[in-house]
C-alpha cells in the first residue's frame, strides 16, 4: 500500500533558478527493487510513486491538491546498506568503471520497516508533486487532525497540527508585517508576514512541535534536478559534501526549533499574503511599496536598497518590543518567599530552557559561561549571557521594579518589597510571560488550581460493604485547603480580615481571592451529605468540584479505598473462585474477570467485558451466570443477544461448561410469539439466546418479559444508535431499568471508538454520558474532528470504570496463556445452505443404492467435497462468480469469518486464511477486498513461482503489507515462512489434522514473536462436525484417516455414510 | 508616532509650542531631546522656513552612510542642494571608556540588546568625557551646497527636523553617527563583559567550563532511532481544538503600537491609514481563518 509523505522544499535561488519554497508531496510503496546508490546525482528512490500514478492515487483518495507541478527533490533518508561486492572485472578499463561505481549501495528505509543494525543516511532523488505555499496551506487544512490513516504518513498529521496552529495565530492576530533583507546574491528583498511567538503558550507549542518533528518533513537538500549541466561544481555530489549536507549529521538539537519556526512563518506568510487586499490610497512610496509587496505573490519589494534597509530596521524595531528571537532558553525570574521574620522577598534571576521549564540554571552560571555554549540538561544554549540580558531588557518594560536589580554588572538576584511582590504575582507575571520572560512563583501563589481555595476530604464507608449501594451515605469530614495548607472557617475569616493581598499562614504564603470567603461560608452552612456515588465521581477526574470548591485532597478510609480502587481499576480486580457447578477451571485472569463482573453487579452497574479475542469472554460470562445461580441470586431468565453466526457457539459452550444452566433458544420460526407462550416456556429457564435480527422483530414481545439481565455479545452491533437493532436492544434494556443487570461483550477496543461509545453506555448505564446530543457536542465532535485530548481524557475517566479490556500481550495474562491458542468457531447453516445440503445428500444416497464399491468411492468423495463447499458458501457449490449485496447473508460461516476479521484488521494483526477450494479463495479475495477496502493476497497452485515469492516477501517485509493472506491448503500448507501472521484460519476442515497443523506452522514457528491464534471453523451437525469429532476422539477410524488419506472412505457402507453426512436438523 | 499636530497646525508661528507641549509628548525621550535641541536655535524665522521645507517634502532623500548623513533638499534652484551632516566621532579610546562604563550596569546592556535606548545612557558616555547627544546645536557639523552663507541654513535645518523622526525608527543611528553601529557596539560589549567576568568569577568559571568543555553536540535523537524520521504520535494540543479570535487581549498589531517610521510630509496620515488598513484586514482574515477552522470536514 502506498503511504503519502509531505516534505518542505526550501527556496532554491541560483543564477539559473528562482524556485520559491514549496511543499513536496510524494508516496512510497513496497516493491521488489535493485539496490542502488548515489553517483554524480543522488540515486532514484526505488519505491517512490511516479507523479502520474501519484496524481491518480491522490485523486482516488480525494486528496489531489490544486495547482500542482511535477517535481523532483533530493531527500536525506535513513537507508539500509546492501553488502555487494562490486565486480571490477567486467570491463577492461577499471578506472572508468570505478568512477561510475557508486560509493555505496542499498535501499532507503520506509516508514514502519524494521531498522537495520547500522542505518546510514543517504540522499535519494524523489519524484512527486510540488504545491505552492498558499495551496499547500489549503491542502494541509483538509487533512485529518487525529486518528490513524493507513495511507497517510504520520508527518502529515504533524503538518496538520502546524497548520492548525498557524490558523490560530492568524485568528488571534498574532503576526506583524516585516521586511526581510536579501540573504544573498539571488535573494530579493521581500515583504513578509511573520508570526509573533512571544506568548507562553505559543513558545511551549513551538517546543512541542520542534521536539516531535518527524524529520521527513524537513529532510530536503538544496539540490535541483537538471542543474548539473549548468553548474557542474555545485551539483556534483561528493561523499563529503553529502555527509555535510546531511541534515542529521549537521543538525544540532536547537535547529529543530528554528526550522519549525521557519515553516510556521512560511505557512502564516502564505495565508496572509493570499488573503490580504491592498486598497489604501494616499500612502507614501515606502508604505505603498510595502503594502504592494505584502499582497503580491512573490513579496518582492521594489524600492532602492537604502529605503528597503530603512524600512527593514523600522519594522524590526517595531517587532523587537514585543517578541525576541527564537532561542533555546529565556530569562526567568524566580520569586522566593521571605525568610521568617523578614519583610523583603527575593527575586532570583535564572536562565530557563524553553523545552522544559523545570530545567533552569542560576544567572551566575549563565554569566560564567559568557558567550560559550551552555548546557542546561539536554538543551544547548548559545550566548547564554546575552539571552539572559536581552530578556531582562524586555522584562524592564513591564516590570519597572526590576531596574533596581540591574545596577551591577552581573546581577544574580534582587529584593522586592511586599507591594512589588504582589504586583508581580497579580499582574506582571502574566505580562512577563507574554513577552517571553519566564516567571516562577512559589507553588502556593502560582495561580494554579492548588493555590485556589478548595477542600480536603476524609471519608469512609459506614456499613458492611456487602450491602453497599451507590446512594450509601459515607462518614466524612472536611477542611478548607489552599496552597497545600488546611485551615478552618475561623482561620479563613481572620486571614481575610487582614486585608493583606499576600498572607503568611502556617509557613506558606497564600493569596486570597475576592469571593473565597463567601464561597467558604456558603459551603460551611450547606450541611452537605456525601454518598458513595459522590466519592466515585470526585475521585474519577482531577478537577472535580463540590459546590464549586475544588477538591484538593480526598483521603478514603481502608474500606472505601478498596471500593474506589476496584472501581477505578487502579488494581487488578479481585478474583472470584470458579463456581462449583462450572465444568472446568477458569484461568487466573478469568477469575479476576468474573470478580469484576460480580463487583459491578453488586453496585447495580452495567459492565462491558472487552477482553481481546481468544481470552474467553464467553466462559467468563457463563461462569458469572453460574455464580449467580449458585448463590441463589438467579431468579429470572437472562436474555443474551448475539449475531446469528455465534448463537451455535454459545449453545455449545453453555452445554460444555455450564450444563447446570437451563438454556432456551428464542430463534427461528418455531419460537414463541405471544407473551403467554413465551412466559410458559421460560419457566425454570436461566438463559435465553436470541439474535439481533429477532430483537428487532420481537421487541414488543420481549419487552413484556421480566428479565433479570440483558447480555449483548459482539456489542459493536449496537454501535449505531439509530439502527433498529440498537434501538430495540436499548429499549428492552430500559424497561424497569434499575432491576436488570446489563453486560456487554466485545473484542474491539471500544474505549477508543468514541462514536460507538454512546449507544454502548446508553445500554449499560444511561446516565454516564447523558443524552446523545450532549454527548455529540461535548465529546464526539471535539475528539473526532480535532483530536481533543482533554475531552478524550475526561470521557475515558467517565467510562473506564465500566470497561474491562485485557490484551493477550498483557504481562499478567501472558503467563496464563499458551503460545498457541486453538479456537473452534461453531457455525450453523443458512436456510439456503441447509436446503442445498439436504438435497445433495438425499440425491447422492439414492443413487448409491446401486453401483459398485469403486463407483461408490468416487461418489462419496464427490459428495463430501460438495457438502464442504455448501458449508462454505452456496455460491461455491453453485459455481457462481458474482458477488452481490446478499453474498454475506447466504453463509453463516462467512458472516462469522467477517466478524472475526474485523477485529483482526482493526487490531493491525495479520492473518493466514487456508481453504482447500481455489474457487472459494477467489470469491473470498474479491469479497474481502471490496468489503474492507484492503488488499488481500491469494497464493494457490496456479500462482507462478515469481508471484509466490513476491507475495511472501511482501507479506513478510513490506512495512505496510497486506494484513490478510489467503492460501490454498495444498499450495501454501508446507515450506513457507509466514511468521508475521499471528492468526491462522482454517476455513474448511481437512481429514488429516497433520495437514492442518503443518499449515498452522507457517505462522507458528521459529521467528514468531507473538501468540498465534488458530481459528477452526466447524459447521455444527454437518459433515464438518463429524470430521472434528473423529479427529478429537482419535477413534480407530481417525487413525485410519491419518494413516491412509481418503482410502478408508471406500470401505464405508451406505448407512455409515449416511451417518457421516446427514444433517442433524434440530430446533434451529 | 503621532505627527498629526504637525499637519493640522497651519499657524507656523506656533511650531515650537506645538512640538514641546503636545505633538511629541509621547515620543521616545531621545527624539524629544533632539527636538529640544533644534528648538534652542535662536533664528526662529529660519526654523519656520526649514519646517515648511520639511513639511512640504522638499527633502528628497536622507541616507545614513557610515558616520555621515547625506541628504538632498530641493531649494529654489533647479537641482536639489546636497546636505552633509555629521557629529564628532568618539575615538577608540573614548569608546573603550564608554564600553567599560556600560558594562558596569547590566541594565544598559539589557536594554540595548532589547532594542531600547537607556534613558540615562549619557552617564555612561560621561566616563569618556564625551556625550552621545550633542549638547549644543553647534556640535552638529554640516555642509550645504546652497549659496546661503549662514549655517545652519534652512536646508540643513530641514534635515534636523527629519532626523528626529529617523531616530525614532532606529535609536542606534546615534551610535552610528558617533562611530559604532549597534552590532559592533554589542559585539564590543559582549567581549568586554566576558573579559570582566573572567576576572570577577575566575574560580567559578573554571568549574563550569570544565563541565561545558564538551563541544560535541549530543547526537540528534533520530541518529539513535531512525524511525523518528516518520514518527509523530502526538495529539492536537487542547488549545487548538477551538480556534478563537483574540479575546480581551491585544493582537500583535495592537501591542506593537506605533510603527516607528518617519512620515513623509507629502503624504499626511499615511502611516495611520496603513495601520488602520492592516487592522481592518487582520479582522477580516481572522474571521476567515476561524471559519476555515470550523468547516473542517470529518
Amino acid at each position: 500500500m502506498s503511504l503519502l509523505h509531505a516534505t518542505w522544499l526550501p527556496a532554491i535561488r541560483t543564477a539559473s533558478s528562482s524556485d520559491g519554497p514549496a511543499l513536496l508531496i510524494w508516496a512510497d510503496a513496497w516493491k521488489v527493487a535493485e539496490p542502488s546508490g548515489p553517483k554524480e546525482t543522488p540515486a532514484i528512490h526505488p519505491f517512490a510513486l511516479d507523479p502520474e500514478n501519484l496524481r491518480i492515487w491522490l485523486k482516488s483518495k480525494n486528496l489531489l491538491p490544486d495547482g500542482i507541478m511535477d517535481a523532483s527533490a533530493c531527500l536525506t533518508l535513513p537507508s539500509r546498506s546492501i553488502n555487494q561486492k562490486i565486480q571490477r572485472n567486467k570491463t577492461s578499463n577499471p578506472e572508468i568503471e570505478k568512477n561510475n561505481d557508486p560509493e555505496w549501495i542499498g535501499f532507503p528505509l520506509q516508514a514502519g520497516e524494521a531498522i537495520p543494525k547500522s542505518p546510514e543516511w543517504w540522499p535519494w532523488q524523489v519524484k512527486g508533486l510540488a504545491i505552492s505555499p498558499s495551496n499547500a496551506t489549503e491542502w494541509i487544512s483538509k487533512l485529518p487532525l487525529s486518528g490513524k490513516h493507513n495511507y497517510l504518513g504520520e508527518e502529515l498529521r504533524w503538518w496538520s497540527h502546524l497548520q492548525r496552529w498557524a490558523l490560530s495565530l492568524i485568528a488571534k492576530g498574532r503576526w506583524l508585517p516585516q521586511v526581510e533583507l536579501s540573504r544573498g546574491e539571488f535573494y530579493p528583498h521581500r515583504a513578509r508576514w511573520v508570526p509573533l511567538l512571544n506568548r507562553e503558550d505559543d513558545r511551549r507549542r513551538l517546543e512541542e512541535l520542534a521536539g516531535s518533528l518527524p524529520l521527513v518533513a524537513t529532510c530536503a537538500l538544496p539540490w535541483k534536478e537538471g542543474a548539473i549541466n549548468n553548474n557542474h561544481l555545485t551539483t556534483r555530489l561528493r561523499l563529503e559534501a553529502m555527509r555535510e549536507a546531511n541534515p542529521v549529521a549537521s543538525c544540532r538539537p536547537r535547529s529543530g526549533r528554528l526550522r519549525v519556526a521557519n515553516l510556521l512563518s512560511e505557512l502564516i506568510d502564505a495565508q496572509l499574503r493570499k488573503s490580504f487586499t491592498k486598497e489604501t490610497s494616499g500612502l507614501d512610496p515606502l508604505l505603498q511599496a510595502w503594502q504592494e509587496a505584502l499582497g503580491s505573490e512573490t513579496g518582492i519589494i521594489s524600492l532602492p536598497d537604502e529605503e528597503v534597509k530603512r524600512l527593514s530596521k523600522a519594522s524590526l524595531h517595531w517587532k523587537e518590543g514585543i517578541a525576541g528571537n527564537v532561542a533555546a532558553a529565556r530569562a526567568c525570574l524566580e520569586l522566593v518567599t521571605p525568610v521568617k521574620g523578614d519583610e523583603l522577598w527575593t527575586l532570583q534571576f535564572s536562565l530557563q530552557a524553553e523545552a522544559d521549564p523545570t530545567l533552569r540554571v542560576p544567572a551566575a552560571t549563565a554569566w560564567a559561561a559568557g558567550s560559550e555554549l551552555l548546557q542546561i540538561g539536554e538543551v544547548s544554549v548559545e550566548n547564554p549571557g546575552e539571552v539572559l540580558l536581552e530578556g531582562m531588557g524586555r522584562a524592564l518594560t513591564v516590570f519597572p521594579a526590576l531596574e533596581r536589580g540591574l545596577e551591577n554588572p552581573i546581577p544574580e538576584s534582587m529584593q522586592l518589597t511586599p507591594a512589588e511582590a504582589f504586583i508581580l504575582v497579580r499582574t506582571a507575571a502574566k505580562e512577563l510571560r507574554d513577552i517571553g520572560v519566564g516567571v516562577e512563583l512559589p507553588p502556593s501563589l502560582s495561580g494554579g488550581l492548588a493555590s485556589r481555595l478548595g477542600l480536603a476530604i476524609q471519608a469512609e464507608i459506614s456499613t458492611n460493604s456487602r450491602e453497599l449501594t451507590l446512594g450509601q451515605k459515607l462518614n466524612w469530614s472536611w477542611e478548607f485547603m489552599i496552597g497545600g495548607i488546611t485551615l478552618n472557617l475561623r482561620e479563613l475569616e481572620n486571614l481575610a480580615a487582614k486585608k493583606n493581598p499576600l498572607i503568611l499562614h502556617k509557613g506558606a504564603w497564600l493569596q486570597l481571592r475576592p469571593n473565597d470567603l463567601k464561597n467558604a461560608e456558603k459551603f460551611s452552612s450547606a450541611q452537605i451529605k456525601l454518598n458513595l456515588d459522590d466519592a466515585l465521581r470526585l475521585t474519577a477526574a482531577e478537577d472535580d468540584t463540590l459546590m464549586r470548591l475544588p477538591v484538593h485532597q480526598f483521603e478514603p478510609g481502608p474500606m472505601l479505598q478498596g471500593v474506589l480502587e476496584q472501581y477505578h481499576q487502579k488494581k487488578a480486580p479481585e478474583p472470584l473462585a470458579t463456581p462449583e457447578k462450572f465444568i472446568g477451571q477458569l484461568r487466573p485472569y478469568q477469575e479476576r474477570g468474573l470478580g469484576w463482573l460480580a463487583f459491578l453487579h453488586r453496585f447495580n452497574q452495567g459492565a462491558c467485558l472487552a477482553d481481546d479475542m481468544g481470552l474467553g469472554k464467553t466462559i467468563q460470562l457463563l461462569a458469572f451466570l453460574q455464580h449467580l445461580k449458585s448463590e441463589q441470586e438467579l431468579k429470572g431468565p437472562t436474555l443474551l443477544i448475539a449475531p446469528t453466526s455465534v448463537l451455535t457457539n454459545w449453545k455449545r459452550e453453555a452445554l460444555a461448561f455450564t450444563p447446570d444452566l437451563q438454556v432456551l433458544e428464542h430463534y427461528g420460526p418455531k419460537r414463541s410469539s405471544t407473551p403467554a407462550e413465551l412466559n410458559k416456556v421460560l419457566k425454570n429457564i436461566d438463559l435465553v439466546l436470541t439474535s439481533y435480527g429477532h430483537i428487532q422483530r420481537d421487541v414488543d414481545l420481549l419487552k413484556t418479559i421480566n428479565w433479570q439481565g440483558i447480555v449483548i455479545d459482539e456489542a459493536q452491533a449496537i454501535k449505531n444508535p439509530n439502527a433498529k437493532q440498537s434501538q430495540a436492544t436499548r429499549a428492552i434494556a430500559k424497561v424497569d431499568k434499575t432491576k436488570k443487570f446489563k453486560i456487554a461483550m466485545t473484542g474491539t477496543p471500544v474505549e477508543n471508538r468514541v462514536s460507538e461509545l454512546w449507544a454502548l453506555m446508553d445500554f449499560l448505564n444511561p446516565r454516564v454520558l447523558g443524552e446523545e446530543d450532549f454527548f455529540h457536542q461535548r465529546y464526539r465532535l471535539p475528539i473526532e474532528r480535532y483530536g481533543d485530548m482533554s475531552s478524550l481524557k475526561d470521557l475515558k475517566a467517565r467510562v473506564s470504570p465500566f470497561i474491562l479490556r485485557r490484551l493477550k500481550t498483557d504481562k499478567a495474562i501472558i503467563s496464563d496463556l499458551p503460545e498457541k491458542i486453538e479456537l473452534s468457531e461453531w457455525v450453523d447453516l443458512t436456510k439456503e445452505q441447509k436446503e442445498l445440503y439436504k438435497k445433495i445428500v438425499s440425491e447422492t444416497l439414492d443413487r448409491m443404492s446401486t453401483g459398485t464399491n469403486a463407483q461408490h468411492h468416487g461418489k462419496i468423495l464427490g459428495l463430501l467435497t460438495k457438502l464442504k463447499q455448501i458449508c462454505n458458501h452456496p455460491s461455491l457449490f453453485l459455481k457462481e462468480t458474482n458477488i452481490d449485496t446478499e453474498f454475506i447473508n447466504r453463509s453463516r460461516k462467512l458472516q462469522r469469518l467477517d466478524e472475526i476479521l474485523e477485529e483482526v484488521i482493526d487490531a493491525g494483526d495479520r492473518a493466514l486464511l487456508f481453504t482447500q477450494f481455489k474457487e472459494w479463495g477467489n470469491l473470498l479475495q474479491s469479497y474481502l477486498q471490496e468489503k474492507w477496502k484492503i488488499e488481500v493476497l491469494f497464493l494457490h497452485g496456479g500462482s507462478k513461482k515469481q508471484e509466490r515469492q513476491a507475495m511472501i516477501d511482501r507479506f513478510q517485509d513490506d512495512p505496510r503489507g497486506p494484513q490478510l493472506f489467503l492460501l490454498s491448503l495444498k499450495a501454501g500448507g508446507v515450506g513457507l515462512n509466514l511468521t508475521r501472521a499471528n492468526h491462522v484460519f482454517h476455513i474448511d476442515r481437512w481429514w488429516n489434522p497433520a495437514v492442518e497443523n503443518q499449515a498452522t506452522d507457517r505462522a507458528y514457528r521459529i521467528g514468531q514473536e507473538n501468540r498465534v491464534m488458530v481459528h477452526k471453523f466447524i459447521t455444527s451437525n454437518s459433515v464438518e462436525e463429524k470430521i472434528d469429532q473423529m479427529i478429537a476422539k482419535k477413534s480407530k477410524l481417525t487413525e485410519e484417516v491419518i494413516g491412509s488419506g481418503e482410502n478408508w472412505l471406500s470401505n464405508l457402507d451406505v448407512n455409515q455414510l449416511r451417518e457421516l453426512v446427514s444433517l442433524e436438523d434440530n430446533e434451529l | 508616532m503621532n505627527n498629526s499636530t504637525f499637519q493640522s497646525d497651519s499657524n507656523q508661528n506656533e511650531i515650537t509650542t506645538a512640538i514641546s507641549n503636545e505633538g511629541l509628548s509621547d515620543q521616545p525621550w531621545w527624539v524629544e531631546q533632539w527636538m529640544e535641541l533644534i528648538n534652542s536655535y535662536r533664528f526662529k524665522k529660519r526654523l519656520e522656513r526649514a519646517w515648511t521645507y520639511a513639511r512640504d517634502g522638499n527633502v528628497t532623500s536622507i541616507r545614513f552612510e557610515g558616520r555621515r548623513v547625506h541628504a538632498r533638499v530641493q531649494g529654489t534652484g533647479e537641482d536639489p542642494y546636497k546636505v552633509k551632516l555629521w557629529l564628532d566621532v568618539l575615538n577608540d579610546e573614548d569608546w573603550q571608556y564608554v564600553i567599560e562604563a556600560l558594562i558596569e550596569k547590566a541594565k544598559w546592556s539589557a536594554q540595548l540588546l532589547a532594542g531600547i535606548m537607556p534613558s540615562d545612557i549619557e552617564r555612561a558616555f560621561a566616563a569618556s568625557g564625551k556625550r552621545l547627544f550633542p549638547f549644543k546645536l553647534q556640535e552638529i557639523r554640516s555642509e550645504c551646497s546652497c549659496p546661503d552663507k549662514a549655517n545652519p541654513c534652512k536646508h540643513i535645518s530641514a534635515i534636523y527636523y527629519l532626523m528626529g523622526d529617523r531616530f525614532s525608527e532606529d535609536p542606534f543611528v546615534l551610535f552610528q553617527l558617533r562611530g559604532r553601529t549597534r552590532n559592533t557596539l554589542l559585539t564590543d560589549l559582549a567581549e568586554k563583559r566576558s573579559q570582566a567576568l573572567t576576572n570577577l568569577i575566575n574560580a567559578q568559571k573554571q568549574d563550569i567550563s570544565e563541565k561545558n568543555n564538551n563541544k560535541d553536540y549530543p547526537p540528534h535523537p533520530a541518529i539513535l532511532d531512525p524511525s523518528l524520521w516518520w514518527k509523530y504520535d502526538k495529539n492536537l494540543n487542547a488549545d487548538l481544538v477551538v480556534i478563537t479570535p483574540c479575546l480581551g487581549e491585544d493582537t500583535g498589531l495592537e501591542s506593537a503600537g506605533d510603527l516607528p517610521l518617519a512620515e513623509d510630509p507629502k503624504f499626511p496620515n499615511a502611516k495611520q491609514k496603513f495601520i488602520a488598513h492592516l487592522l481592518e484586514q487582520g479582522k477580516i482574515i481572522s474571521q476567515k481563518s476561524i471559519l476555515q477552522a470550523m468547516s473542517k470536514e470529518d
